[in-house]
């Protein structure tokens, strides 16, 4: 209850601050923006109006119109000035713009440095850094998004360990848990695929003759809604069942499952969408002698054949 | 007057203590603002109780002594609780607004933030597409506030970390590869840290304001461990991996030119590292599968086949 108090409180003053510097605006935009149905928005508004200081004289008291779709708001000095940034909003800050900052050609008329310094003057954030890789080809890639043009890049491909020469449409690209990903589809695929700009070993523009068109035919738009995940399983992925020490369960924690860890005989069973051999070699390997492979049987000797032939490497130790 | 919305007296007791210009005994506050109870225990039990909310929503309550019989005074100092003028161009303001719509971290925080700083209209704080850079939700990382809290006000800090209690003198905050890591220095080993925010565990405790005793000369970047084999506590061996030609264009990429001792005809490379954590160095040479081989120290070398011995069997012991 409490709590609810609190954040209907922060709420509040967040509107009150708002309505103080626009004056008047439509009451569902607020609504909105402050996510609150229209109705909820005008009983705290009717609330707030109540609010004073003795003996409430006019320039204490809040002046709030609400109207049928509207709502001003003359608030007394005290509450038309904004907040103190509270330390997480502080940071989502100084934090975001450090981020955009480090993407080049995100800056150019120098607007989001010169706010920066002013937020850290007033803020204190000077000792955040936030570091975004720089693989090589990223330019070409987002210049590639922006004209809809084609690439032909060489590309290692983490699951089977393999590179591969791939005629690729881009179509987004964003960076998550510090890499570079682009969206693009894969003619060589035939399908929408997730590249890492980082392990393109190569890639140019492909020419295109005057009256094609920039992008081949079959181009899935991006997908406008928010997904960060760097695997996206194919609906036909294998799967494979991998119990562990419940002491392990960090380790595979970013490891999108495909369903709920269950427990079996004091032990932790996980089931993960397989994103290709080298991708359960890897997975495997790092888990070390501890885990075991449940199921299926195809899985069963996945670790000991990546281990012997690594090994190799190792003859004559 | 008991069935009052709690949020109305909270927001008549912020209004009378901000105006204040001499701290108000209860006494003095309960005659201003309706709604307290009339016997003096419960009427201090509901002041209390307001009063920690108001802290909890970071409003700075101040107590302060006074002459009388009720002995403490209260008001809200205005200079700490009012945001700062950052004095933002309207090129600089919406250069921050496009900075929180491009980053993905904990969308309302950023956009409330943007909110006191005078972002009006829905249009100008809401994303138009999906984001540019992840940067990992506020939401998902509750310490990294708080460290951030204490940088500002040069305050020590004191969390659990692998099992173990540390009081840190926080320097700086860096994101690197997806992760936020503190920089600091450790108090109880006496020498630099780096602590991946994600690992500490629960809430760290913060100290006063002014509290860090950061050596002088410390230096955030020279003390910054930026690879995962940096941060253990062993003896610091000289490590040198061999990488083949498939995958030493992405190594390179990664570790950057400067770890290259030695390049071949075929591509493939020798890199040099420094190493405190094997076992994390294992992991990283083992993620290369038979691209790489640890060419030595010698023990070195025998901890990754051993590793990969004992990874041969099905892993049933």
């Amino acid at each position: 209850m409490a709590t609810d108090t609190g954040v209907r409180l922060r709420r509040l003053l967040a509107i009150l601050a708002w309505l103080a510097q626009v004056g008047e605006a439509p009451i569902d935009e607020v609504a909105v923006q402050f996510d609150l149905t229209p109705e909820a928005l005008v009983t705290e508004l009717e609330m707030a109006a109540c609010c004073g200081v003795p003996p409430y004289t006019p320039d204490q008291l809040m002046e709030i119109v609400v109207s049928d779709t509207t709502v001003s708001v003359h608030v007394g000095t005290a509450l038309a000035r904004p907040r103190r940034l509270t330390p997480p909003e502080g940071l989502a800050l100084a934090a975001s713009a450090r981020a955009l900052l480090a993407v080049s050609g995100s800056d150019d008329n120098g607007a989001l440095s010169r706010a920066l310094t002013k937020l850290d003057r007033a803020l204190g954030g000077e000792e955040i850094e936030v570091e975004l890789d720089a693989p090589q080809f990223l330019p070409l890639v987002r210049e590639a998004v922006d004209r809809e043009g084609r690439l032909l890049v060489t590309y290692y491909s983490a699951s089977t360990d393999h590179v591969s020469e791939r005629r690729i449409s881009p179509r987004r690209v964003f960076a998550s848990e510090g890499h570079w990903y682009a969206d693009a589809w894969c003619e060589t695929a035939g399908d929408v695929r997730r590249f890492r700009i980082d392990r393109m070993y190569s890639a140019s523009p492909v020419e295109e003759s005057p009256g094609q068109a920039g992008g081949a035919g079959g181009v899935t738009p991006a997908d406008p809604d928010l997904n960060l995940d760097a695997f996206v399983p194919d609906s036909d992925s294998a799967t494979v069942r991998i119990s562990l020490e419940p002491a392990d369960s960090w380790l595979v924690e970013s490891i999108p499952a495909t369903r709920p860890p269950i427990e079996v005989d004091g032990r932790v069973e996980y089931e993960f969408f397989v994103g290709g051999d080298a991708w359960l070699e890897r997975l495997l390997l790092r888990l070390g002698p501890n885990a075991r492979v449940v199921g299926p049987p195809e899985f069963a000797a996945t670790r000991a054949d990546a281990a012997r032939r690594i090994l190799q490497r190792y003859q004559g130790t | 007057m008991q069935r009052l919305d709690r949020l109305e007296r909270v927001t008549d007791l912020l209004l009378v203590l901000l105006e204040t210009t001499t701290p108000l005994s209860l006494r003095e506050i309960a005659h201003r603002v309706p709604g307290y109870p009339e016997s003096h225990a419960a009427r201090r039990q509901a002041f209390e109780r307001d009063k920690r909310l108001l802290r909890d929503e970071g409003v700075p309550v101040l107590v302060i002594p006074i002459e009388g019989e009720d002995q403490l005074g209260y008001r809200v100092d205005p200079d700490s609780y009012y945001l700062p003028d950052l004095g933002l161009e309207a090129e600089e303001q919406a250069a921050l607004n496009l900075a929180v719509a491009g980053v993905h971290f904990g969308q309302p925080i950023g956009r409330d933030a943007l909110v006191k700083l005078g972002a009006g209209g829905e249009s100008a704080v809401r994303s138009t597409g999906p984001p540019l850079v992840d940067l990992r939700s506020v939401e998902a990382l509750p310490a990294l506030p708080v460290v951030f809290d204490a940088i500002r006000q040069s305050a020590l800090i004191e969390f659990s970390y692998r099992g173990e209690r540390r009081h840190v003198d926080v320097a700086g905050l860096r994101f690197r590869k997806g992760y936020w890591y503190l920089v600091g220095f450790d108090r109880d080993r006496g020498e630099a840290r780096t602590f991946r925010v994600d690992r500490i565990e629960g809430m760290p405790d913060i100290g006063q304001p002014s509290s860090s005793e950061l050596p002088s000369d410390f230096d955030v970047d020279s003390s910054f461990d930026r690879d995962p084999w940096q941060f253990g506590s062993g003896e610091e061996l000289e490590v040198d991996v061999l990488i083949d030609g498939v995958a030493s264009g992405r190594v390179i990429a990664e570790l950057g030119s400067d770890a290259v001792l030695e390049r071949r005809d075929d591509n493939t490379i020798v890199v040099r590292l420094s190493v405190t954590d094997v076992g994390a160095l294992t992991l990283w040479v083992l993620d290369l599968l038979d691209h790489a081989e640890v060419l030595g120290p010698p023990e070195v070398r025998s901890a990754v086949v051993e590793r990969l011995r004992a990874s041969l069997d099905g892993g049933q012991h």
